[in-house]
């Protein structure tokens, strides 16, 4: 289990995480450039996770909600900074044990971030606004659940489930994509398993 | 290049006032209401952020702060007013639609809350540099390898969107579809998202041997350039904020024996 958290704070890593918080916001641009109905706001934290560890994944989704949280107007994203977090440690986790290593496993490694993020949005959004998401797919459910008589958590949880997997699928599909084309150079920079040789 | 944060200098005492009496406000602003438990407190605070916006002179800035907020507050008004499973006391009916009385309570005291945390975030938000909270943290103690971080995000985002926009016109240009049905607009998600973050990851290493040329990774006490003037009422209104919160959880505490 140690291997898994290994995580090194080298100078490459404290660099990552910027970076994959500004990819975090482009997705988010993307996605609503697009007018997709997805968020695709966290494909910089799967990156983070995939190439520096669960630790470093953890911490850029974290840092990510705080970051845009106490500086842009959008404060609503602090709430879920616990959401991100608990998304870069899946992945990161689910990555180091070899969930990344090739297209089909993947799908593994998508629907456990999907599932770590509906498992802690879920009680969010209840204690916050009263279960819904704002999202419109999951939202509409969401108020199909509520006419029909199911309890509010359940309404709720269906309404993550619905939005979150796929979004964390795609997700994991451009992030699967990116990594395949990323050049050695770089991706060596965050190889766990790698050592220096010394030669004196 | 244009700063994503909302912070404009326009020296009002809101921008001298030390970001961590701002912060312990919004702690304030956000406890009171929520462990006082009485709906009143809510318009109370609201009232209170506004008019320390007002005084601030931001007050207009910060509307599209609550116009982001919405469509959100409206959609929980809609479910909960239609479909709350405490709904029993019809308050209006159109048609065949009816709002019940509980649940438009309950949507508005979620929507009093949403509202109460973006005004007085908007307080913090629209009058502190992120350059200066950066740097008050790390004399605090804040490790400055994380405020790295935070500081070279808003360095890196304005890059990053002039970058998207070029690549977005040089695809369009080039025939790539960015309207039309949902699955034409998914599929031009990765061609317009992976150069940038391809560009990007590559920069990455070229970025972290320039850090590392300049001495990043010393472990020595850094220095600050910039002296921060101290503001004369900071330790009284943090005071005044204290108290209010022990005089609510007092309060309470009284109330529930």
């Amino acid at each position: 289990m140690g291997k898994i958290f290994k995580t090194k704070f080298t100078t490459a890593t404290m660099v990552l995480i910027p970076v994959c918080i500004g990819i975090n916001y482009l997705g988010k641009l993307f996605a609503s450039l697009l007018k997709l109905p997805l968020w695709l706001d966290c494909i910089g934290t799967c990156i983070g996770a995939c190439l520096g560890g669960p630790v470093i994944g953890g911490i850029c989704g974290a840092a990510n909600n705080l970051i845009f949280g106490l500086t842009t107007g959008d404060n609503i994203t602090l709430i879920y900074a616990l959401t991100s977090l608990g998304i870069g440690l899946a992945v990161g986790i689910l990555a180091r044990m070899g969930f990344m290593s090739s297209f089909l496993k993947s799908f593994v490694c998508a629907v456990g971030g999907g599932m770590a993020a509906v498992l802690i949005s879920t009680p969010l959004n209840i204690m916050f606004w009263g279960g819904t998401t704002g999202n419109v797919w999951g939202d509409a459910l969401f108020a199909a659940t509520q006419a029909s008589g199911m309890s509010v958590a359940l309404g709720s949880f269906l309404d993550e489930i619905v939005v979150d997997v796929p979004d964390k699928i795609l997700t994991i599909i451009i992030v699967y994509l990116i990594l395949k084309g990323l050049p050695k150079k770089v991706s060596a920079l965050y190889d766990e398993n790698a050592q220096i040789e010394r030669l004196d | 290049m244009k700063s994503i944060s909302l912070y404009v200098d326009q020296g009002s005492w809101l921008n001298k006032m030390h970001p961590y009496t701002k912060l312990l406000y919004i702690l304030t602003a956000i406890v009171i209401p929520l462990i006082g438990g009485e709906f009143v407190l809510f318009p109370i605070m609201i009232a209170c952020s506004l008019f320390l916006l007002a005084s601030g002179g931001i007050l207009k800035r910060a509307l599209p702060l609550v116009a982001f907020s919405f469509t959100l507050i409206v959609v929980i008004f809609l479910i909960q007013g239609l479909f709350n499973h405490s709904n029993e006391t019809v308050l209006i009916s159109i048609g065949v639609i009816t709002f019940y009385k509980e649940g438009v309570l309950f949507a508005a005291k979620i929507g009093c809350n949403i509202l109460n945390m973006l005004l007085s975030f908007g307080v913090f938000v629209l009058t502190t540099s992120p350059q200066e909270l950066v740097d008050e943290l790390e004399k605090s103690g804040f490790s400055p390898r994380f405020g790295y971080i935070i500081n070279s995000v808003f360095q890196i985002l304005p890059q990053m969107i002039a970058t998207k926009d070029r690549i977005t016109d040089a695809q369009r240009s080039r025939g790539m579809e960015t309207e039309g049905n949902l699955f034409v607009r998914m599929k031009a998600f990765l061609p317009l998202i992976s150069p940038v973050v391809m560009s990007s990851l590559i920069n990455i290493r070229e970025r972290a041997i320039a850090l590392d040329v300049r001495g990043f990774g010393r472990k020595q006490k850094k220095t600050w350039l910039y002296d921060r003037p101290k503001y004369k009422w900071d330790p009284l209104i943090r005071i005044i904020l204290v108290l209010l919160m022990s005089a609510t959880i007092v309060w309470r505490v009284l109330l529930c024996r």
